[in-house]
């Protein structure tokens, strides 16, 4: 075992050997355009055909962003890949230019992320609202309060070990998880440390809102969700909102470009052009129908100028960037 | 499919949309087999090779190399999809070739997460020839060249049986591919990661389907492996 | 005759383990040379070693006159002049033709050389009808053939066999047997052969060695190592049943006379030492029903059977006349006399059979 050259080339050639012998059956990987689709194809990333969307579970899971991909990338021959994610982590993807876009609900984080440097171009797109849905039965009994008044009735329902009381947390740092930190907060609970830790009624679930939902409709038990993605779960469900009014409950959504500055490599037009595409009347108005058809209500109300701008939203809606 | 039990109308649901050719299964189908035999071939192209230079050259601390291999072969899926997720991310060294959220990144992680399996493999493989058989290959003549690819060509099956483990690891894990793939629509979704997401959108008859698709192909990757350890 | 073997205090060591040490052989080209021994006495490591396919640790060889201690770069050419089939029959996972043509393939042979050259051997072993099959599928006895064609086909100029036949049945060992013989007639092909079986080493060798812990012990023509074995690990080896202690007391007319228990033997044996170890073989003692006269053997005495048992198709009579002997006759003869267990019979035992070794010499 002495010279290490020829059986260096001794390997690779019986490798080969070994792959023309018998592997066949591994050998013969397709062409990675031979899939059936186009979009299947391994476009490296920042070329100026894809553009790639971090985005939060609750769009994907109501089917909306499948129907924009759908005729966005008719109308443009653009490809789209939305990567769902939840809102925090998506905010961490734009950091880090791993995306060209993301497309958000957590107002708070997002502002961060424009007052760092890192997104530009924000645009509110529509809205729709949170509610907490529950058993029917009502353990906490909390319907017809208002949100922070329910939040902390179950919180002490909960704490004094009510029977059935129980509520499940997202607990993924997305943008409804979010929002359920700022209604405790509302309510006068330091979050992480009087809510996390608060006893087995709290329960976090570290998944999306489809897997939230059907979490919390096995456990009866209260949850936070957005219209969008209950409505679309509500056939499988046997939970019911239970608050679905206040101000507090305002759920935005935005498109953010991440900013080429800090990531040069990041498909900035495509970005820009897609927020412009999302602003135009046409697609608002295809947001606002999206949902009627199956739910019998739309799931998203647009957001038009000058309403974005007035509280609650205080938001920009129209304008054309540039990237 | 509010009426009845929706596991029975998945499956059946599951079965219509494997025998119409569903595009959207089928299309899921073709990107989890090519990326996974993808993943293998490069990772036999790399494990290979080395896994023999391993078994041919006695050097110091060999034993301790081969048992970390072994203790590899488990290496969690999620540990490295988070390695090459961050290798690949913008802000890690790979950065620069942009492959996060591609193909090519799954490709990548695959072949990481299985080379040492089938780095293992190979020189388990090759320890199988037996004494006699090695003594005999010498006694009748062969140059040390010879010698190597005689020893190879004997263990064909053997090495083959172990492609073949890789890929099926590679095939049947959630863990890399959604982390490092992102899990996109029409790019980098895949068998298992369509079976996550479907399934959390309780959406089961595609769930059922891309399953009962992704248990032939660990059938059939079962079947390759028992028909190549008869020979 | 030449020797085309040299090996000279050739060494071998696996970890602490002292395989091999002293070994001191010479093989005369043309000649078959059995190399008898136990099992584990390192016969398999020191064929290894002469056919170049590990080294030794330390010590001298030379083969075909070439020293292959110096000259390393040359072990490929030399090994592919010889050749080695093992105790276990070894196939490769390929058809039979290609498992005989591996040698020739090794040696960049045209493909109308190996192709003729296959098909010949596997006529002379008799398995042209599996050319195509797969090795692996046929019997042991049909796969130790396939490898001795395997070797054969390389036209070697040694051939070494490990303990060829020792998992065969008698019609597969006849086959090897006589197909090596022949090349070593025909064609003056030299022979190395491992064994265990005594009479296998008898019945080939011109000449054995019997190798004993490591080393060889004694060289020689066959019926010298069975008749004059050098010390007791080889007597007992080459299957002397009788080992018995004594003292020389003197010599007369070119007889050596040992005193054992009481009794005076006379051997034709020089002297080796004063304190001495009698070998004889069971089958030269003779039992008679009376007393046989002088002419018959130089030692003749009275004894009586103590026990008889049967090893078909012969019998090993053990008689007590002081010492206890062990005789071994035919089952025929046994009854012709009528022996049973204390009959008094008389015993006659030439001094050329009784072969005198030292005492207290390698014991183990």
């Amino acid at each position: 075992m002495k010279t290490p050259t020829t059986l260096l080339t001794a390997g690779i050639i019986t490798i080969l050997l070994i792959f023309a012998l018998g592997a066949g059956c591994t050998g013969t990987a397709p062409d990675g355009n031979a899939t059936p689709t186009a979009t299947g194809t391994a476009a490296p990333g920042g070329g100026g055909n894809v553009l790639r969307i971090a985005t939060t579970t609750s769009l994907e899971n109501t089917g909306l962003l499948a129907e924009l991909e759908r005729v966005y990338e008719n109308e443009t021959g653009m490809d789209l890949q939305f990567i769902a994610q939840g809102t925090g982590q998506s905010i961490d993807s734009g950091r880090r230019g791993d995306v060209d876009l993301v497309l958000v609900h957590a107002p708070e984080l997002e502002q961060q992320f424009i007052d760092d440097g890192f997104g530009i171009d924000p645009r509110c797109i529509a809205y729709n609202y949170f509610i907490i849905v529950g058993p029917e039965s009502d353990p906490a009994g909390i319907a017809n309060m208002d949100p922070v008044e329910a939040v902390r009735t179950i919180y002490l329902a909960g704490t004094n070990n009510t029977a059935g009381v129980a509520f499940v947390s997202r607990g993924d740092n997305s943008g409804t998880h979010n929002q359920e930190k700022v209604l405790w907060e509302q309510a006068g609970y330091d979050y992480d440390t009087q809510v996390v830790d608060a006893g087995a009624w709290y329960v976090e679930a570290g998944k999306g809102m489809g897997d939230t939902l059907i979490l919390a409709n096995e456990q009866q038990a209260y949850t936070l969700s957005d219209e969008g993605t209950y409505l679309s779960f509500a056939d499988r469900l046997e939970l019911v909102p239970v608050i679905a009014e206040g101000a507090e409950l305002l759920n935005r959504y935005s498109a953010i470009a991440v900013n080429p500055a800090q990531h040069p490599g990041v498909n900035a037009e495509g970005a820009a052009e897609f927020i412009n595409w999302l602003t135009t009347n046409e697609t608002k108005e295809m947001i606002g129908n999206f949902g009627t058809e199956e739910f019998g209500k739309p799931l998203f109300t647009p957001l038009y100028a000058p309403e974005c701008t007035e509280p609650p939203f205080n938001c920009t809606c129209t304008g054309e960037v540039t990237g | 499919m509010v009426n009845g039990n929706p596991i029975i109308e998945g499956l059946i649901e599951a079965i219509e949309l494997i025998v119409t050719l569903n595009p959207q299964v089928v299309e899921i189908t073709i990107r989890s087999l090519y990326i996974s035999l993808t993943a293998t071939f490069f990772a036999a192209l790399i494990a290979l090779p080395i896994g023999a230079l391993i078994y041919f050259y006695d050097f110091r601390g060999k034993h301790a190399v081969v048992s970390t291999l072994q203790t590899l072969y488990a290496l969690p899926t999620v540990i490295v999809g988070l390695v090459v997720f961050l290798m690949l991310s913008n802000i890690g060294p790979f950065g620069f070739l942009r492959l996060l959220y591609t193909p090519g990144g799954m490709i990548a992680a695959q072949t990481v997460l299985i080379i040492p399996l089938l780095m293992g493999l190979t020189v388990s493989a090759l320890s199988g020839i037996d004494r006699d058989k090695r003594y005999t290959i010498t006694a009748l003549g062969a140059s040390r060249l010879q010698t190597v690819i005689t020893i190879i060509a004997e263990a064909r099956f053997a090495v083959m049986a172990g492609v073949l483990l890789g890929f099926g690891r590679a095939i049947a894990e959630v863990g890399t591919v959604m982390i490092v793939g992102g899990n996109i629509r029409g790019a980098t979704r895949v068998l298992t990661t369509a079976i996550a997401l479907n399934t959390s959108m309780a959406n089961y008859s595609l769930s059922i389907a891309l399953g009962i698709i992704l248990l032939a192909v660990a059938l059939g990757v079962n079947i390759a492996l028992s028909l190549v350890q008869r020979r | 005759m030449m020797a085309i073997i040299e090996a000279h205090e050739i060494t071998k060591v696996y970890g602490n383990l002292r395989v091999l040490h002293d070994v001191d052989l010479s093989v005369g080209k043309g000649e078959i040379l059995a190399l008898i021994g136990p099992s584990g006495s390192g016969k398999s490591t020191l064929l290894r070693i002469l056919d170049l396919i590990e080294p030794a640790n330390s010590g001298e060889l030379s083969v075909f006159g070439i020293d292959v201690v110096q000259e390393r770069g040359r072990w490929l050419d030399l090994r592919r002049r010889m050749g080695m089939l093992f105790q276990r029959p070894i196939v490769f996972n390929a058809s039979v033709y290609d498992n005989v043509a591996m040698g020739l393939r090794y040696r960049g042979a045209s493909g109308d050389v190996i192709d003729r050259k296959v098909k010949e051997a596997l006529e002379a072993v008799g398995l042209s009808r599996y050319i195509k099959s797969k090795a692996t599928d046929l019997s042991g006895g049909e796969q130790q053939r396939v490898a001795l064609s395997r070797v054969l086909v390389t036209d070697p100029e040694i051939l070494f066999l490990d303990e060829p036949t020792a998992n065969l049945d008698p019609t597969s060992t006849a086959t090897i047997e006589r197909i090596v013989t022949g090349l070593n007639r025909e064609l003056g092909m030299t022979v190395l052969i491992s064994t265990h079986d005594l009479s296998q080493g008898q019945r080939l060798a011109h000449r054995i060695a019997v190798m004993i812990d490591g080393t060889i012990a004694q060289t020689g023509p066959s019926h010298e190592v069975f008749r004059e074995p050098k010390d007791r690990r080889i007597a007992r080896f080459v299957g002397a049943e009788n080992i018995i202690p004594g003292r020389v007391v003197s010599r007369s007319n070119g007889f050596t006379v040992v005193e054992a228990h009481g009794r005076q033997m006379l051997s034709a044996t020089p002297p080796p030492a004063e304190e001495v170890e009698m070998v004889v073989r069971g089958e030269d003692i003779s039992l008679h029903r009376r007393e046989p006269g002088h002419e018959e053997a130089e030692n003749r005495f009275p004894a009586t059977v103590t026990g008889i048992e049967p090893t078909a198709p012969f019998v090993n009579v053990t008689v007590h006349c002081g010492c206890d002997l062990v005789a071994l006759m035919t089952a025929r003869r046994a009854e012709a006399l009528g022996l049973h267990e204390g009959m008094q019979v008389w015993v006659s035992l030439q001094a050329k059979a009784v072969h005198l070794i030292a005492r207290g010499g390698k014991d183990r």
